[in-house]
């Protein structure tokens, strides 16, 4: 009878956990993302005011409940030096949402060659992968056809993982549900990736 | 408290001796830099940035009175960990005492703030070799930043 219940409790309880890394260069907007996603997917968060947001150097953290599945957000600083520090987080990651500047285009070759040196990791092999082509709200900016223009001959190192290129307005939430709902749906169909189990405290 | 007024928040300072954990309280509180001596016991100001109220612990960092860190750990918002980087040999010190402070449940609420400090120094190690070195890419459920500072110097860079 105890197992019986016990075993009731932990299937309406227990929440499955899925690590989340969100990559990018620096100013791309991946903190403002994760904000966007904290107040949108959870009641009673109280985010921090978008426009204040500074350079991060180091790890922003974020857990977000969807159903049954519980994702946790690693936001990992962008800039160039702290880019070798991005590897230390992949083998626990069931997730990679990659965030680009679709208004610098400049820069969209350096975030290229980040870009390929992440899914060229062996240890990333067939996990999901979200690219948000971010700050659409911006006239004259990079549509995600030019993006994926750009990084289609990425397309060989990406292989046959789930992918998914996503515009999206971090400041005003735009495409924010869709990515998170995409990302949700694939994480808990990776089998080859299976979650990390937690019971609600 | 509560909806009137701000709350004071709370910040230890703490990292080895001789990192610089005194020079940048006072950094923080005077603008200056003050001639230290080793602390024995801790220093305590209260630091006003904008709107915002800090009340700043620096406590000792000598291995002897490190064990009594831990009296000041509750209701801590942040801690701010002072590295010296150009102290490569004492780096493994460094991080075992960060790693059994964070392993405190008093603590595990506070953000972590480093600064590798002493940047000015020639052989001083970059942020991200001082964050490998302390092993803070192995901390999944904490937010962090670090700084590269020089306290003496008296610059700040994220």
């Amino acid at each position: 009878m105890y197992t019986l219940l016990s075993g009731l409790y932990k299937y309406v309880f227990q929440k499955d956990e899925y690590c989340v890394l969100i990559l990018g260069l620096d100013n791309a907007g991946k903190t403002t993302f994760l904000e966007q996603t904290k107040t949108k997917f959870s009641k009673n968060y109280k985010g921090m005011n978008l426009s204040k947001i500074t350079t991060t150097v180091g790890l922003n953290i974020g857990t977000i409940d969807v159903g049954k599945a519980r994702l946790m957000f690693w936001d990992l600083g962008g800039q160039e030096e702290l880019q070798s520090l991005w590897d230390k987080y992949y083998a626990e990651s069931h997730g990679i949402i990659y965030v680009i500047d679709s208004t610098d285009e400049e820069r969209l070759s350096e975030s290229k060659e980040a870009f390929e040196k992440m899914i060229s990791s062996d240890v990333l092999e067939g996990v999901p992968l979200l690219v948000l082509a971010n700050k659409q709200d911006v006239p004259n900016c990079l549509s995600v056809p030019d993006i994926k223009t750009a990084f289609s001959d990425s397309a060989p190192k990406i292989g046959k993982r789930d992918c998914l290129v996503q515009p999206c307005t971090a400041l005003t939430g735009d495409g924010v549900n869709e990515g998170i709902e995409w990302m949700v749906k694939c994480v808990v169909r990776n089998i080859h990736r299976p979650p990390r189990q937690k019971d609600i405290t | 408290m509560g909806l009137f007024g701000t709350r004071e928040m709370r910040i230890l300072i703490l990292g080895l001796d001789g990192a610089g954990k005194t020079t940048i309280l006072y950094r923080l509180q005077v603008g200056e830099v003050v001639t230290t001596i080793p602390t024995i016991g801790f220093n305590v100001e209260t630091v006003t940035y904008k709107n915002l109220k800090f009340q700043v612990w620096d406590l000792g960092g000598q291995t002897s009175i490190r064990p009594y860190w831990r009296c000041y750990y509750s209701n801590t918002d942040a801690v701010i960990y002072v590295v010296d980087s150009s102290d490569r040999d004492r780096m493994g010190i460094s991080k075992s005492e960060l790693v059994a402070m964070l392993e405190e449940e008093e603590l595990k609420k506070a953000i972590l703030v480093v600064f590798a400090n002493k940047q000015d120094m020639d052989q001083a190690m970059t942020p991200t070799e001082v964050a490998n070195a302390l092993g803070l890419p192995a901390l999944k459920d904490r937010k962090w930043q670090i700084f590269r500072t020089s306290a003496t110097k008296g610059w700040w860079i994220p």
